[in-house]
């Protein structure tokens, strides 16, 4: 996972050339395709767990390959109550799932009024099998999605992408992030063990630390950035506290060290 | 009964020869032996209270609920066979999800009372199924209208109410509702109203020595503030449907226990 | 003979708006033998009485298992049961596969409500011929349904379905208020109780005719079945009929032949749906 939303889940081209259409011989139309790249992406979503919830923040650009689209876009989500889910890659298919699919199942959930809801990990179970059917039906959603939130009286936090895998860790970050956040992550989350000694203090440091270096160093991210924070109350399934803050600017950033980097800003020379 | 014997009231979809489809008032009756609903159109928002006949002291209290919730901002309450009436809603729900998957909005609650009127009338048109042994009241806001009220009958006809009722003692909750100054109320009035109205159709009718438990939910301004600032007309904002909360029915039921008993010692002091 | 121009399928209403072929299907029911449910803080229990055709032959199951925090005991037609119960085992599958979640108890007991009620509204269907009693576990506790055939269901603290099951009623309606703090052993010897008390007078509990089954919070649900019912039967005692006399007779034990009949009948509620 790289910071090329289209070439995630692809053979890379580099290494195993580009694909063969002769093989469809002089049928130039070829087979039936669906989504075969994204189109408008949102980069990186970063979260971390700490010892009474999570953490998880994303920016809010919208890029148009590398034109920097739409700059309030809205990629962290509240899903039913103890659930946040962030998205990565194709926005339409982000906003296809959080309008369309998770709208209408926490309304329907909610028809019930008998005590049950859909907490982070029956969102979760949802959301990977919403991705694995539409991978198998080869027609993925383009995304790579965090669900983190409260569940069985601890923080959850994992994540599933458009080929339908799975995957569960204290530290996750997408796009970007995955090369970038993670290490910064792992080095105060190396194991589930470890979170039981981050503050949540430390964990908001933490992610605000990833989204000021993804700033640097991601071109498809941008300054402003929303950042959500599940706290809940241990050995409960109690509705957690959840605090979204939006539009939130990254701290004592500045590009003043690159004023006397060549080829920076209105250098003549 | 003119109808029986005649042949005319044997199937569904058939007219008798002064113009009258038999089975249709005949789900009808199937409504009017069931228990009382009625719902109450207010200012900011409105009320749905049904009067649950408890047939056993074994049934687990507070389940078995009757008042069904659509969309966010709607509820149905019905009155004749249970069953039928949890299909309704059902279709209800559906509806209302396809309206959101094309329009990207919440349903309006006379479109959803008019599509399940028509939903009602395809089933008095054949033969191959029977009517709905359900009269459904639907309240809700929207954005555009606020509060809204609708009635929904076996036959598919659907009328807006400021005051509906329907089931076994209609009659006497009608008369009550005629009394009160709708829509101009509170919905916190309106929840003491609909617990006196429901406990006196429940005296009016045979099974009054049976016990109930009194079941009411509401849909209300979600934006309180919306709602205060306004004095007059209909609230126009978008509300959710939810039980009333536990205590205000306890009040609600408590006090109009009160006022019922007080007018009968009234007549008695007249008498 | 008068005859009931109301009762041939389930789209035709009578003049009072009742539909007889729901109403006789609830009677199937009471052909049945007798099954009794009942709930604690903790548990929830199925104890059923089981017949056989035959000397040689087997005894009809009624108690099958659903998921590990479910199952149902039926009463009625067993093979309905059948098309029921697979019914709510894809449903409990599914839930667990989407959402990785047992299923609530009242949803898979709603899921059979609405499929039961369609039969009820079309032509060239019947409804279904068999009552139920769902008891489960979930997060909420643990429950007890009914379901009928006329799509009706109901959640109790304890009930009784099927042949002489007024006489379980009523030891569960004198009993019940105890259920609630009754320890596993207390409340299946309750239900023991309330199904012997069904019992013919001259018939009593063995461990070939009884099934039970128990399922408690973070309990799976456990079916006794023959030689392992021998040891609730011993904790028991006495396994006949406590009442004496015999039976007396009640609106359950009345022939299906004596169905309701149209003329006059108004009474409020008597279709059990109507409330």
């Amino acid at each position: 996972m790289n910071h090329f939303p289209e070439a995630w889940g692809r053979p890379r081209d580099d290494v195993y050339g580009s694909y063969d259409r002769s093989v469809f011989g002089h049928d130039a139309a070829g087979p039936t395709q669906h989504t075969q790249q994204p189109i408008v992406t949102g980069t990186s979503v970063v979260a971390l767990k700490f010892k009474d919830g999570v953490v998880i923040a994303a920016d809010n650009l919208a890029s148009y390959g590398s034109l920097a689209r739409f700059n309030d876009v809205e990629r962290l989500r509240q899903v039913g109550t103890h659930t946040i889910v962030g998205a990565s890659g194709d926005v339409s298919d982000m906003q296809f799932l959080y309008e369309k699919q998770l709208e209408n199942l926490i309304i329907a959930e909610d028809y019930q009024e008998d005590g049950h809801g859909l907490r982070a990990k029956h969102i979760y179970s949802y959301l990977s099998r919403v991705m694995y059917h539409r991978r198998s039906k080869m027609d993925p959603l383009w995304n790579v999605l965090l669900v983190a939130g409260w569940d069985d009286g601890k923080p959850f936090l994992a994540s599933a992408d458009l080929l339908g895998t799975t995957f569960s860790s204290p530290a996750l970050a997408s796009g970007f992030g995955a090369h970038l956040a993670v290490p910064l992550l792992r080095r105060i989350a190396p194991d589930e063990a470890s979170v039981a000694n981050i503050t949540r203090e430390q964990a908001i440091k933490t992610i605000e630390e990833c989204m000021k270096v993804l700033f640097y160093r991601d071109a498809r991210s941008m300054n402003k950035y929303t950042m959500a924070i599940v706290t809940g109350k241990e050995g409960t399934n109690d509705e957690p506290d959840i605090e979204i803050q939006k539009d939130v600017s990254l701290k004592q950033q500045s590009w003043k060290f690159a004023e006397k980097i060549r080829g920076y800003g209105a250098q003549t020379v | 009964m003119t109808s029986i014997g005649t042949g005319y009231d044997l199937s569904n979809s058939v007219f008798s020869p002064d113009g009258r489809n038999f089975q249709v008032e005949y789900a009808a009756k199937a409504v009017e032996n069931g228990g009382t609903a009625v719902g109450i159109r207010c200012r900011d928002g409105v009320v749905l209270a049904v009067e649950k006949l408890v047939q056993s002291k074994l049934l687990v209290p507070g389940s078995n609920k009757r008042i069904g919730t659509v969309d966010r901002h709607m509820g149905i309450a019905c009155a004749g066979l249970i069953p039928d009436a949890r299909h309704f809603i059902s279709r209800a729900r559906t509806e209302a999800s396809s309206w959101r998957k094309n329009y990207h909005t919440p349903i309006p609650v006379s479109s959803l009372s008019d599509r399940m009127g028509l939903y009602a009338q395809a089933y008095t048109l054949y033969s191959s199924v029977r009517p709905f042994g359900v009269t459904s009241i639907i309240g809700g806001m929207d954005e555009e209208h606020g509060p809204t009220l609708w009635m929904v009958e076996p036959s598919g006809v659907g009328w807006g109410y400021y005051g509906a009722a329907t089931g076994r003692g209609r009659q006497a909750a009608k008369a009550e509702l005629e009394k009160l100054d709708l829509p101009n109320i509170s919905v916190e009035e309106g929840v003491k109203h609909a617990a006196r109205v429901i406990l006196i159709a429940h005296g009016d009718n045979s099974n009054k020595d049976k016990d109930f438990e009194l079941e009411m939910t509401w849909v209300r301004a979600a934006d309180p503030a919306a709602a205060a600032g306004q004095t007059e007309g209909p609230v126009k904002a978008m509300g959710k449907h939810e039980p009333v909360p536990k205590e205000l029915v306890e009040e609600a039921e408590r006090q109009a226990r009160e006022d019922v008993k007080g007018d009968e010692e009234d007549e008695k002091m007249e008498g | 003979m008068f005859r009931n121009n109301y009762d041939n399928d389930s789209v035709t209403f009578s003049p009072q708006g009742r539909i007889f072929q729901v109403e006789y299907a609830l009677e199937a029911i009471k052909q049945g033998s007798a099954a009794v449910g009942l709930v604690s803080k903790t548990h929830a229990v199925l104890v059923a009485l089981k017949r056989n055709a035959e000397e040689l032959g087997s005894y009809q199951k009624k108690i099958i298992g659903i998921d590990s925090h479910l199952g149902i005991a039926l009463a009625g037609l067993a093979p309905d049961a059948r098309v029921l119960s697979n019914f709510m085992r894809s449903q409990s599958m599914s839930s667990r596969l989407l959402y990785n979640r047992p299923i609530p108890v009242s949803r898979v007991v709603n899921a059979i409500a609405d499929k039961a009620q369609v039969n009820t509204q079309h032509y060239g269907r019947r409804p279904y011929g068999v009552g139920l009693l769902v008891a489960g576990v979930d997060e909420t506790g643990p429950h007890l349904w009914e379901f009928q055939p006329s799509g009706m269901v109901l959640e109790y603290r304890g009930t009784a379905i099927g042949a002489r099951s007024q006489s379980a009623r009523t030891y569960l309606e004198r009993n019940f208020e105890s259920f609630e703090n009754a320890s596993k052993e207390e409340l299946v010897l309750h239900g023991l109780k309330a199904l012997r008390d069904s019992l013919a007078q001259d018939k009593e509990l063995t461990t070939l005719n009884v099934s039970l089954a128990v399922v408690g919070i973070g309990k799976n649900f456990k079916l006794y079945d023959g030689d392992e019912v021998a040891e609730w039967l011993e904790k028991l005692g006495d396994t006949t009929s406590s009442r004496g006399g015999g039976a007396r007779p009640s609106a359950a034990d009345a022939p299906a032949g004596g169905a309701p009949v149209t003329t006059g009948d108004t009474e409020a509620g008597a279709m059990d749906t109507s409330e």
